[in-house]
């Protein structure tokens, strides 16, 4: 899609990715209020949303960290405003507090929060099942499984919300949130932004003790009701076939059911229920779709929670029925579905002929023998590649003095620390953890531990943890990579940048001034790019008899680059002059830049399309043999 | 009928816009598409791919293993990556250059310069106890031809539309380039989007199907 397909008012077809479509859904609801803290794969729902802004009345921030932004949102629909959040799974388990406590309390204007679970854990660190969520905290949820759905439901949703006064969830998947396809769009037209008079609404928000145990019994009600109401809903498809064999499914493994049955030549020849409205579940409609039938076959990603379910409510209405899923060994409960892996299930319970992928993945494995491997790795220019040079050069020295180290990574791009070719971390948790972790570390074991953490990171769950070891008189360094943006998501704005949401101006908060203010002894700020003079410094925090500080501070390669071409600057590429290189490799040794490879001679040669120019391997060269391309004027 | 376009390549060579392309000019042309995206890190430098699917009786955002009619890769090496999903005797469209992650030549460095990379040699060898219908095109040429660097993907745009497989006609990848770039490079990505057209009608037409030239 092209900005213009989510911004026109009128009516039209659009290829739209997942995360487009709902912020199109959104807007379409009239919604007025959102906030995020991005995290893959809901980020383009923040970058949308952002882009979006200048055109229309909507409020937005980019938040700290998740609770914050589902607390903004909850703020404003207490006071009768549509409102939307969107999280990753694991941002989910950081705004849990709020969540349960919403339900109890529930909202008065719409509160939709999408809530994206990644399945394979492509860009998380676990394979979290967002669903349980729903049923603990008792709010109703909404799985859509392609971009159309996904605009639906988030329109639909604002509805529900205000009809029966709570927020409702929207759980995607990674391959609902970063599917495209054709989205039909409707015409759509918005009331100006009003402020609310608080004192009108005669609103109260408020639970404990027995206060909540009323609402308790109200939340049971509020749950049966809405339990009815979905037992309709357009959300949920039923495909009749004359067999005796059912499938249920929801989400993106609904999409793999069409495709698998077309796949074994069973279109059209087994029953489907797709649900799409998977809290509170419409018991009935699926009691009705079980009760004639032999088997079903149960296709979810992830743990098994539709087909507890449905083994409960088949022990009174077809005790005889036969359930394959994951209990039956048929899927798995690891990693994500795709069309394949579906298809085999599907062959396997109604004994049909398996699909033979066997022999096409042994012959590509063949053809993969020896292929290298890419890892992520940091962008050319990344600042922190140089902050890990000058830090690895700095641990090599106080080894060699006796002092050893426990390395605590966290969650961003430094993140990419663990893979080859440096594999260097001793831990690498959840935000925040690193900071956290080297607390209870720092009392038990002989090492110096060092904890890393990113400055979106730090302001998202680090100063509780960095607070903690102030008081407590914790001994640790830790190092903050302050690339002035939340980069690993796509470069979005933090308290660390100078804009906010719409790219306006807002004020920047000093790590340095926080660090301080809350007592740290050593506080020190240095140029990432700065390597030479790092080390020496980075050595004294690790010999500092007490908590240190050291923030490397350098923005962010890619949003650098961005902000020079809109300034028409130029990036000036670096090479290799070949008669004075002597091949000692230290470039390539220390550093491991994307933007190096070797010639043909075996010597280090730099791509100018890669180079970012940020100079740092010229500066570690000790031939000096690494040089600016002179440009023409 | 359909069409399953397998697309890899490497973080900022431009895979998102390309599939944005695609995806517009079948929307404006009444065709139905549906993609599955993988670009979970948003570094560049890692390994990106695109599942794009074409067609009225498609349903998964995944290609099924062994269906894809095209791949196009927009790195070399990263065709073998994914070979799984192309069709015996798919097509192949395949930039020749190969971007060398760094742990391979820490490989190379740490075994006294007695390894080698990865070659195109090996890549189209390999390739070719697959399928042989390899188009190899030397996108960063055709793109500097152009006028600017950054309009590989673009080329690959002008080879796919040469192919008579691919159902969307050359005027809406038109209008989708000149809608999705920026306004500056419009002229530049048109110019890349002709060169890749030439470059299929020379090296790979004789071989496939392709449309009339225009």
């Amino acid at each position: 899609m092209v900005l213009k397909d989510v911004l026109t008012k009128e009516a039209k077809t659009a290829f739209m990715l997942g995360n487009e479509a709902i912020v199109r859904g959104a807007l379409e609801a009239d919604v007025k209020m959102v906030a995020f803290y991005p995290g893959a794969p809901t980020s383009e729902v923040l970058d949308t949303f952002s882009a979006a802004l200048d055109e229309f009345d909507y409020q937005m921030e980019i938040t700290s960290n998740e609770k914050v932004a589902l607390e903004v949102c909850a703020g404003a629909a207490f006071s009768g405003v549509r409102s939307l959040t969107a999280m990753k799974s694991v941002g989910t388990n950081v705004a849990s507090d709020i969540l349960f406590v919403l339900g109890y309390t529930g909202v008065r204007g719409g509160l939709v929060i999408v809530m994206a679970d990644d399945p394979h854990a492509h860009s998380s660190q676990s394979e979290e099942d967002g669903r349980f969520f729903a049923p603990n905290a008792y709010i109703p949820m909404l799985e859509p499984a392609s971009p159309q759905e996904a605009k639906d439901m988030t329109k639909k949703a604002f509805e529900i919300s205000e009809r029966h006064r709570v927020p409702v969830i929207v759980r995607t998947v990674t391959r609902v949130n970063h599917q495209s396809g054709i989205v039909d769009l409707l015409e759509f037209n918005r009331k100006d932004f009003k402020k609310v008079k608080w004192n009108q609404l005669g609103e109260k928000y408020v639970t404990l003790g027995e206060v909540a145990r009323q609402k308790k019994l109200k939340m049971l009600e509020r749950t049966k009701a809405l339990s009815e109401e979905f037992e309709t809903s357009e959300f949920n498809l039923v495909a009749h076939a004359d067999s005796d064999i059912g499938v249920i499914t929801s989400s993106v493994s609904y999409l793999h059911v069409l495709e698998a049955l077309k796949i074994l030549g069973l279109q059209n020849k087994i029953n489907i229920l797709k649900l799409g409205t998977t809290y509170p579940l419409p018991k009935k409609l699926i009691s009705n779709f079980i009760k004639k039938l032999k088997k079903v076959i149960v296709v979810e990603e992830l743990s098994p929670y539709l087909e507890k379910e449905i083994y409960v409510l088949s022990k009174d209405i077809n005790p005889n029925l036969t359930i394959f899923g994951k209990l039956s060994k048929t899927f798995s409960e690891a990693w994500e579905y795709n069309p394949d892996i579906v298809a085999t299930g599907i062959a396997l319970a109604t004994g049909s002929k398996k699909p033979n992928y066997q022999t096409i993945i042994l012959k590509a494995k063949e053809l993969k023998n020896d292929l290298p491997d890419r890892y992520p790795t940091f962008c050319a220019g990344c600042p922190h590649r140089a902050t890990f040079v000058a830090l690895n050069q700095a641990l090599k020295i106080q080894v060699s003095k006796g002092q050893n180290h426990y390395f605590a990574n966290d969650i961003g791009c430094y993140s990419m620390w663990i893979y080859p070719p440096i594999s260097h971390s001793d831990s690498s948790l959840c935000m925040g953890a690193g900071v956290g972790v080297a607390n209870g570390l720092s009392h038990v074991i002989e090492e110096r531990v060092v904890a890393i953490s990113g400055d979106s990171t730090f302001f998202h769950a680090g100063i509780p943890a960095l607070i903690n070891a102030v008081h407590n008189g914790n001994k640790f360094t830790l190092f903050i990579l302050d690339n002035s943006v939340t980069a690993m998501t796509g470069q979005q704005f933090n308290p660390s940048t100078e804009f906010i949401a719409g790219g306006r101006k807002g004020k920047k908060v000093l790590i340095e001034n926080i660090c301080k203010a809350i007592g740290v002894e050593f506080v020190e700020v240095v140029d990432s790019y700065d390597v030479k003079n790092n080390i020496e410094i980075f050595r004294r925090a690790l010999d500092f008899d007490g908590l240190s500080v050291v923030i490397s501070r350098r923005e962010c390669a890619l949003y650098g680059d961005r902000v020079k071409r809109r300034k028409g600057e130029p990036i000036v590429p670096f090479y290799v002059d070949k008669t004075l290189c002597k091949r000692p490799y230290v470039c390539l040794r220390t550093f491991y830049c994307p933007a190096y490879e070797l010639d043909n001679d075996k010597q280090p040669m730099i791509s100018r399309e890669l180079c970012d120019g940020c100079s740092v391997c010229s500066k570690l060269c000790p031939l000096h043999s690494v040089k600016r391309v002179e440009v023409k004027k | 009928m359909s069409l399953n376009v397998f697309i890899c390549g490497v973080g900022g060579q431009g895979l998102v816009l390309l599939t944005r392309v695609i995806g517009d000019a079948c929307a404006n042309s009444g065709k139905k598409i549906v993609t599955g995206e993988m670009y979970g890190l948003s570094q560049r430098s890692g390994a990106v791919s695109v599942h794009m699917r074409i067609g009225d009786d498609v349903f998964s955002p995944l290609i099924p293993i062994g269906q894809a009619d095209i791949m196009i890769a927009l790195e070399a090496m990263e065709s073998l990556r994914y070979i799984e999903y192309l069709k015996k005797d798919g097509i192949i469209l395949m930039n020749n250059r190969i971007m060398h992650p760094p742990i391979e030549t820490s490989k190379i460095i740490d075994s006294k310069n007695k390894l080698e990379y990865f070659s195109l040699d090996q890549v189209i060898t390999r390739l070719k106890k697959w399928t042989s219908n390899i188009a190899i095109v030397d996108a960063l040429k055709l793109a500097r031809e152009s006028g600017n660097v950054r309009t590989e993907n673009t080329v690959f745009l002008g080879c796919l539309s040469a192919l008579k497989i691919f159902p969307v006609e050359e005027k809406y990848v038109k209008q989708s380039i000149t809608d999705a770039v920026p306004k500056k490079t419009v002229d530049m990505n048109l110019k890349a989007f002709e060169l890749g057209r030439k470059n299929a009608y020379d090296s790979l037409c004789t071989q496939v199907a392709c449309r009339e030239k225009t």
